[in-house]
């Protein structure tokens, strides 16, 4: 072999308890990956386009209804983005293969080959998938920003998380170049320079990627921890993202846990 | 009024037929016609094959053949970023400055020079926007697949270019050319690997 | 119109023609390849470079890293090695770059040639700009009152060159923010006998009890706050923490919180004070601090706080109180922070004092998971301190101005028209000033009374340094470096328009005034700066440390500053003095009024700072997911009761004014308050932020804390009503929805400590 190409499958872990939904994972990816602005009309017409968005759950609203005490209630956040199925719902629906899973475990979405059907949309089960309903525009000045390394997707594509691939391409030329796996710190959120925009941006920890395959990554081992679950685990369709539960204390019965 | 019915079906059958032939005149004549004489009157090989006139006549085969410079002393960036890159005006004028003051096409060169002013060369390769090429990469495998000087590998895809007077693109470079090149060198041929 | 057969085939024919034409031409720069005359290495096409500098898009101190490719700013990524952040940032941070290239931005000075607000400016150059700025400033040298200068909270060298210009000229120097911290400080003052706000080691800490302080959120330092705060949930080795948060509003830190407290608003001192007795009586704690705190009585002193007598006060059960203060008191070492709305009071002092004399009590001062006082920074010229000059000294200000005794008034980096209370009366002064110089890269609210707006540099464009307030606990100094192209450089060097940094241009009317240029003796602010990285070099110690300075400049801008883990804080705080034996209740304006109004910053724009950059336009509020506009956060049951839904626009009546939002039901505010946040209803400010939604600023009644005087913003109270219009309120939720019924339960599953 003249080049060793090192096997990854990438991977993120989500620990619920850190999480604050803060946000700056999602202004983060926005600013990565040339995501259009999303203005009023877009949130009316509910086709704001986030790849990570932070989702609030309400619990105990009826308790505190009952007792009138408000302190029941909590809001709980929850970051969801793409769940790089292993066996994901979208991929079988396309009628032209734009969406597939590659040998890096991540689930791929071929814009130049995608036409528009949004028939992933509707079987992906995290509604992680966006439609481009409009031509993105920019003002001309804020053109200067864009990424050059992401291409800005036109109306009528599909579009979705790609766990920031042009970092990870970056990152495999580097490992291509020195022949060896890449420490598991390039691809780590603290200060790595090839982690994914929102995992990078994350100020408590919550987000951590890495690769899966590295039995010391991180990612690894924070995925065997024992409040590990994956979200609708029902439906089968294995993510490579793995949430660990939040912790609280009034957690009662053994159904949520 | 009776006898009014059977026609007037007919003649909303006969818009709707007119309608879909009027669809599909519009279709044959946008979508197709075109494509297929694009396909015999000016086809791709001759697309890529035109030699774009550039703002300064730049003769590769003087610098390359006669003067002995390698290729990555002007496209310095190639093996190791994305993008070869193209010299500044500056650079020219290290050695312009001397050698061959007097020919005018220098000359030409020489006023970019003072007046501060970019040259827009004509580009010869050009790769749609989904498409992420990097040239580090490329130069990397071949450079250690064959045991070569960087330099060595630029020929793959942009022929002899130390050869031609005005450069020309000679590859399609089209995405069943990169494709039957990575089969050829069991490179990826994974979509995500150009295309995201 | 008749059409042949002919006409028909001819116009189709034309028609297919330019379809063609237009399908098969592209954009002809596609074609070119531009090969520059000069090009220096971060120029290079596809080659991305990451520079440190500092990010400035709010009061906090964050380093941060920007991506450069062929002089464009790209991305920006939190500094892995600046000691606040460790390499995160919040959205606002992202900001910087869409401020950069704001479509809105101005293009270089703007000049009005007749006097009034409908009037239009007219472009002019910076040397005349500046000819006038000195002229004007040279004319009143003999009354150098009458000029004032009105800064956002200025920290290292920009606030020594502001003090020594405004001292050596003789000027008014003015600090503006809307959510002061005057009383914060003023009790760190109090307590710790400390000018630097503490760190707090939330990381440490195994129970963190706060009152008011958003700090997940907003408050002073969030990103360094979160940064521990993930430490504290799940860092290894250690068990988890416990945060219970004190406010009247359900806010993010409190939907973070293990338990949430909601508390009748001001009535944060008197519970803090309640804890206070059951920990004393408890006999838990520091029993030499317990001693100093009542004066040697012990829980008697407190008696006035028993739990059973202030919990209808406060609104908080008794057994409420006794239990948090006793597991707070069992968990140790924890940390008690106060702020935000709970100094925001006219009883805002006693309240703070109240609340951070329970860490005197737990006696955790400079102890692992307690409060650590921060040091000196390590120059005297770098200053650290950036207290907002408080309420009470703008009234005198305002009365000169509409006095007409202010004959110039210079204002930088604050909008104080869209921040002041409107009862203040700063609008019509604003008018009365024959001259108002701006330096805002944007059309602001106070911009548009200007008479001369000399633009300044974006963050990123600029040279700077910052003390960070708090600092980490430790001594630490950012630099901050141009790191991009500046964006209107072409205007500048060609037409002399474009934008400079704010500390060149005063350096460069310093030349024109003989007392400031002795004061001032730089020509640049990076020699400035250059001057002050000098000295840091001079102590040898640190994180650079260089034998030459050219190689210490290099290392000091490339990570981003300059600290010493080492330098920490040498003074003994003072013996803590007695507590308040008597309760000090809130005077509120607007009485009989049924809502108190709580205006909090919000959690992507801040104060409204950032109300011009459209990413933090559309991102969701946490809680509410609420984007693009203002809410009024009013409680569900309340909001049955009235009849409203979500979306309704409800009018608020302070007694300063008022103002229409939207109403959001929210299942978890208190019944006897509405929430609203900051950040929009700016009259201008570029095309995302112009007349979208209300400032709740504006109708705020000019109350102030007894003590301080710093503007006292949570004291209004408010009636609400309907106006009987609705719209649809533009949120995030329901933008996608997840199967609700699931076999395996909720989404969001949670498990009990281990």
């Amino acid at each position: 072999m003249v080049t060793t190409r090192v096997r990854h499958k990438w991977g993120m872990v989500v620990d619920l308890d850190r999480c604050t939904g803060c946000q700056a994972c999602v202004v983060a990816c926005q600013a990565e990956n040339n995501i259009p602005i999303n203005l009023e009309q877009h949130f009316l017409q509910r086709r704001a386009i986030e790849w990570i968005r932070i989702e609030r759950y309400w619990e105990g609203l009826e308790e505190a209804e009952k007792t009138g005490d408000l302190s029941k209630v909590k809001a709980r956040f929850i970051p969801i983005l793409c769940q790089h199925c292993e066996n994901a719902p979208c991929e079988p629906v396309c009628p032209v293969y734009a969406t597939y899973h590659n040998n890096e475990g991540l689930n791929v979405q071929i814009y130049n080959r995608c036409i528009g059907t949004r028939y992933c949309v509707n079987n992906c089960p995290y509604q992680v998938r966006f439609f481009n309903f409009w031509q993105p525009t920019w003002p001309e000045s804020l053109h200067n920003q864009l990424n050059p390394h992401v291409t800005v997707r036109t109306r009528g594509i599909m579009e979705k998380c790609t766990f920031c691939v042009q970092r990870l391409r970056k990152g495999g030329r580097k490992e291509v170049q020195e022949g060896k796996r890449l420490d598991d710190k390039e691809f780590d959120a603290q200060s790595g320079m090839f982690a994914p925009a929102c995992a990078r941006a994350c100020p408590t920890d919550t987000l951590v990627f890495g690769d899966m395959n590295d039995p010391n990554s991180r990612v690894s081992t924070m995925a065997k921890d024992n409040r590990n679950y994956k979200l609708l685990a029902s439906i089968g369709t294995e993510p490579n993202v793995i949430y660990l539960k939040k912790v609280d204390l009034d957690a009662s019965d053994a159904a949520t846990h | 009024m009776q006898a009014e019915t059977p026609r007037s079906g007919r003649k909303a059958l006969l818009i709707i037929t007119g309608v879909v032939a009027g669809l599909l005149f519009i279709f044959v004549g946008l979508a197709v016609v075109p494509r297929v004489l694009a396909h015999y009157f000016w086809p791709i090989e001759r697309w890529y094959r035109s030699a774009p006139v550039q703002p300064i006549d730049f003769p590769h085969p003087s610098h390359v053949q006669v003067g002995g410079i390698d290729c990555l002393f002007c496209h310095r960036t190639v093996a190791k970023e994305a993008m070869a890159g193209i010299p500044p005006v500056e650079q020219c004028m290290f050695c312009h400055k001397i050698v061959a003051k007097e020919q005018p096409r220098i000359q030409m060169l020489a006023s970019f020079a003072e007046r501060g002013e970019p040259i827009q060369w004509m580009r010869v390769h050009r790769l749609p926007d989904h498409v992420h090429f990097v040239h580090e990469a490329h130069i990397t495998y071949f450079t250690r697949k064959d045991g070569v000087l960087p330099s060595q590998v630029c020929s793959t895809c942009h022929g002899d270019v130390g050869n031609m007077q005005r450069v020309q693109q000679v590859r399609s470079l089209r995405m069943g050319d990169c494709v039957d090149c990575h089969r050829q060198n069991g490179a990826p041929t994974d979509c995500f690997v150009c295309h995201y | 119109m008749e059409l042949t057969r002919r006409q028909l085939l001819k116009l189709t024919g034309l028609g297919l023609g330019g379809v063609l034409y237009t399908a098969c031409t592209y954009d002809l720069s596609e074609t070119r390849v531009e090969s520059p005359t000069h090009i220096p290495e971060d120029l290079v096409a596809g080659l991305d470079t990451w520079y440190a500098t500092l990010c400035r898009e709010c009061g906090a101190s964050e380093g941060i890293i920007v991506r450069v490719m062929e002089g464009r700013a790209k991305k920006i990524q939190g500094n892995p090695l600046y000691p606040t952040n460790t390499g995160k940032h919040r959205p606002g941070c992202e900001g910087a770059l869409q401020a950069l290239y704001h479509p809105d931005r101005l293009a270089g000075p703007l000049r009005r040639m007749v006097k009034g607000v409908g009037q239009s400016f007219e472009p002019t150059t910076w040397s005349l700009a500046l000819e006038e700025l000195s002229s004007q400033l040279a004319k009143h040298q003999s009354d150098p009152r009458s000029v004032v200068i009105i800064t956002d909270p200025l920290r290292g060298s920009a606030a020594d060159l502001m003090q020594r210009f405004a001292t050596s000229y003789g000027a008014r120097h003015v600090v503006f923010e809307p959510a002061e911290q005057t009383v914060l400080y003023e009790t760190t003052k109090r307590l710790y006998g400390s000018e630097q706000l503490p760190h707090f080691d939330i990381a440490n800490a195994s129970s963190v009890l706060s009152f008011g302080a958003d700090f997940l959120s907003t408050w002073l330092n969030p990103v360094g706050y979160m940064r521990q705060y993930g430490q504290f949930r799940q860092g290894t080795g250690r068990k988890r923490g416990r945060l219970v948060h004190v406010e009247p509003r359900f806010s993010m830190t409190a939907a973070n919180a293990d338990e949430w407290v909601p508390v009748n608003p001001g009535m944060e001192g008197v519970l803090a004070l309640s804890m206070a007795y059951v920990i004393v009586s408890e006999r838990k704690g520091d029993q030499s601090a317990a001693d100093a705190l009542t004066g040697g009585a012990g829980a008697d002193a407190l008696r006035a706080f028993r739990p059973g007598d202030v919990a209808s006060v406060t609104g908080v059960p008794a057994e409420k109180i006794e239990r948090i203060a006793k597991e707070f008191a069992d968990h140790q070492p924890g940390v008690v922070i106060g702020g935000g709305s709970a100094g925001a009071h006219t009883n805002g002092l006693f309240n703070l004092s109240a609340i951070y004399s329970l860490n005197l009590l737990m006696g955790n001062t400079n102890k692992r998971g307690g409060v650590w006082l921060n040091p000196q920074a390590p120059l005297p010229e770098l200053r650290a301190q950036a207290t907002a000059t408080p309420l009470g000294q703008w009234q005198p200000l305002i009365d000169d101005m509409k006095a007409g005794r202010v004959q110039m008034l210079i204002v930088r980096g604050a909008d104080p028209l869209y921040g002041i209370p409107k009862a203040l009366g700063f609008e019509a002064a604003l008018s009365k000033v024959p001259m108002v110089v701006s330096f805002s890269s944007f059309m602001n609210d106070t911009a548009v009374y200007a008479d001369l707006i000399v633009p300044e540099h974006t963050g990123l464009e600029d040279w700077g340094n910052d003390v960070p307030q708090p600092g980490p606990g430790f001594q630490t100094v950012g630099y901050q470096q141009p790191v991009v192209r500046e964006y209107h450089e072409r205007e500048r060097l060609q037409a002399d328009r474009g934008s400079r940094g704010f500390a060149d241009v005063m350096l460069a009317l310093a030349e024109g005034l003989p007392k400031v240029q002795q004061a001032l003796p730089w020509k640049t602010s990076r020699e400035m700066l250059m001057d002050s990285a000098r000295k840091l070099q001079g102590l040898g110690k640190g994180s650079v440390v260089a034998a030459s300075f050219d190689r210490f400049w290099i290392d000091l801008l490339a990570n981003g500053g300059w600290w010493d883990t080492s330098a920490t804080s040498t003074a003994t705080p003072p013996k803590p003095s007695a507590l308040p034996t008597q309760r000090r209740d809130p005077q509120f304006q607007g009485a009989g009024a049924e809502f108190h109004l709580m205006p909090f910053a919000s959690n992507a724009m801040g104060d409204g700072r950032g109300a011009h950059i459209p990413w933090l336009q559309a991102a969701p509020d946490p809680v509410t997911t609420a984007v693009w506009g203002t809410w009024i956060e009013i409680n569900l049951g309340v909001a049955k009761e009235m009849g409203i839904k979500e979306g309704e626009t409800l009018r608020i009546i302070s007694p300063a004014g008022e103002i229409e939002a939207h109403a959001f039901p929210h299942p978890a505010i208190p019944r006897n308050v509405v929430a609203i946040p900051m950040g929009q209803g700016h009259r201008q400010y570029g095309r995302y932020a112009q007349e979208r939604g209300a400032n709740v600023l504006s109708i705020l009644a000019p109350a102030a804390d007894a003590d301080t005087g710093a503007l006292a913003w949570a004291a209004t109270k408010v009636r609400v009503e309907k106006t009987g219009r609705r719209i649809h309120l533009p949120k995030f939720e329901g933008t996608v929805e997840l199967p609700t019924q699931l076999e395996e339960g909720a989404i969001i599953k949670t498990t009990k400590p281990v």
